[in-house]
């Protein structure tokens, strides 16, 4: 009884077994809330049979190659943008680039759709994957650069000071503050950011149909307005983002001088 | 008893130092002369405190002495190699301790210490020694391939006073050592402060501290920061106490510095 008034007492700190048996508790109950709920005729949500039933149709015709497939894109897109935006923040410190970074920083408003049917049209622009890894290029470093300004925004006074009275030049100062000193909160942006990548890139996905991906198949899937199938895209496309999400995070705690559940 | 000293030569001179910061005149007026104390027998630095309330300019002072900022008039003179030649301070050529004893956070306290005796010039073929001669002299083997997050702050203040003895030598400028320290704390720094000050005869220690009676134990030179009136919110010296004309320097703590104590509170209060 006790341990139940703990469940609805504001800031209480459960045990860990109790921690996993309510997680398991609420599991159970949105699974077996959602089967209840697509019992009758006409019901939201399709029903997990025929998620189930979308979910093998689709592996059959080759969810697992799509998977792959915007994992590249996923990666290649990565690879580019942090080519780009890492740079380009580390260089907002010198006077002569600031106006430029903070200029890029505002392309963040810039409409998703509107570049991609721009590069898609474009000349330039051969192939759709060319295309898609272009715009996603686009949009994270807008993202990355913005977020990475304000890291470095952040950054105390007194460490660019510790570093100045070691008698650093400043270029040394910008590599062991900056750079180095702020690597942990670089993937950090990385992994908050990619919730919104991954989004795009379904959208880009679909969009720009030929290269594949899993933004292929929930266009498929809707064409035919099966529902199962689309939920069951869906659900890939979210464990598949929780996945990366957690992988970005170990990667983070696996500088020995970052605590876990602290900032510092 | 009175110790008999000397002095010889200037191993500080803050001439005429104001500092602006946008519109607003944080310190000016700043002058403070400071010479080598020779005492027969004793390898003597010099230990300089400031006291004075917050917002007097105390961390802006130590800031601009330490070649972190341009004072906006005035100028800061410290010995160089050449005898009679002193040189305008820059940036590490006086070692400084912030009051939250940064360290990089990405290195393990071996590596900063060996990082500081790199950018302090020393040798490469010198520096395992000297940084481990260091860490042990100072209590901190058992930690050195700990991060800052991982050590205690009074560890990481160790690390940092360390580092800055490496990479600049002997004139330390510590901004509120002892605020927050435990009793166990203080004694140590205290030790640390007068273990440095005594290792070599140029040493010159400058801090600041909110505990008077500590500054008069400690100190042998004490200056107060204050505004010069209530109408005019601009830090400047307010008093100064010598200690070593006094006869109360490297003397166990008496009636006379509890009277010296009262005097500078005095001083403080009305600024
Ligand atoms: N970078 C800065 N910009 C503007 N004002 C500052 C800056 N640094 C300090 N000040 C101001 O200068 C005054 C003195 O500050 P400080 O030197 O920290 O005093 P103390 O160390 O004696 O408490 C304070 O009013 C503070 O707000
Ligand atoms: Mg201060």
């Amino acid at each position: 009884m006790a341990s139940m008034k703990k469940l609805v007492t504001p800031f209480e700190v459960l045990k860990a077994p109790h921690n996993l048996a309510l997680v398991a508790f609420w599991l159970v109950a949105v699974i077996g809330y959602w089967y209840l709920s697509t019992t009758g005729q006409k019901h939201l949500l399709p029903s997990p049979q025929s998620v189930l039933r979308g979910l093998g149709e689709e592996y059959q015709e080759g969810l697992v190659p799509h998977i792959f497939s915007s994992l590249s894109l996923c990666g290649q897109a990565t690879f580019w943008a942090l080519l780009v935006s890492l740079p380009l923040a580390y260089l907002s410190t010198l006077p002569l680039f600031m106006p430029v970074i903070q200029g890029i920083s505002k392309f963040r408003y810039l409409p998703l759709t509107g570049i991609t049917f721009y590069l898609a049209t474009s000349p330039l622009i051969s192939s759709g994957r060319a295309m898609q890894v272009g715009v996603l290029v686009i949009f994270m470093s807008v993202y990355f650069v913005t977020s990475l300004l304000s890291v470095i925004a952040d950054i105390p006074q007194e460490e660019f000071d510790h570093a100045r009275s070691l008698k650093m030049s400043r270029w040394e100062v910008l590599w062991h503050v900056i750079v180095r000193g702020r690597i942990d909160y670089a993937i950090d942006i990385l992994r908050q950011n990619l919730a919104i990548v991954w989004m795009m890139l379904v959208t880009v996905e679909s969009i720009v149909m030929s290269a594949g991906g899993l933004g292929t198949i929930i266009k498929n899937a809707d064409r035919y307005a099966n529902h199962g199938r689309i939920f069951a895209a869906q659900l890939v496309i979210l464990l598949i983002g929780i996945l990366l999400d957690y992988l970005l995070s170990e990667l983070r705690y696996s500088f020995p001088y970052v605590n876990r559940g602290s900032k510092n | 008893m009175k110790h008999s000293y000397k002095t010889e030569g200037t191993v500080l001179l803050v001439e005429n130092v104001s500092v602006t910061i946008g519109n607003k005149t944080i310190i000016e007026n700043i002058n403070m002369e400071e010479h080598n104390t020779l005492r027969d027998g004793h390898a003597q630095g010099q230990m300089i405190a400031v006291v004075g309330r917050s917002g007097r300019g105390k961390s802006t002072l130590f800031k601009t002495i330490t070649g972190l900022r341009k004072p906006s008039t005035g100028r800061i003179l410290i010995p160089s190699n050449e005898i009679n030649k002193p040189i305008e301070v820059q940036e590490g050529t006086v070692g400084f301790v912030d009051q939250k004893y940064t360290l990089f956070r990405h290195l393990t306290i071996y590596n900063q210490l060996k990082l500081a005796a790199r950018k302090g010039g020393i040798p490469d073929g010198e520096i395992h020694g000297r940084v481990m001669d260091l860490l042990n002299k100072w209590g901190l083997e058992k930690a050195k391939d700990q991060y800052p997050c991982h050590c205690s702050g009074g560890q990481r203040q160790r690390a940092a006073i360390m580092s800055q003895l490496l990479s600049s030598g002997y004139f330390l400028v510590l901004d509120e050592p002892f605020s927050g320290l435990d009793v166990g704390n203080v004694e140590d720094v205290k030790s640390m402060l007068r273990l440095v000050n005594t290792s070599h005869e140029l040493s010159t220690i400058i801090f600041s501290t909110h505990d008077i009676e500590l500054a008069v134990e400690l100190a042998d030179k004490i200056y107060v920061l204050g505004f010069a009136s209530p109408s005019k919110q601009v830090g400047t010296v307010v008093a100064s106490f010598d200690l070593k004309a006094l006869g109360l320097a490297w003397q166990p703590y008496s009636q006379s510095h509890t009277e010296l104590a009262k005097d500078i509170k005095t001083a403080i209060l009305g600024s």
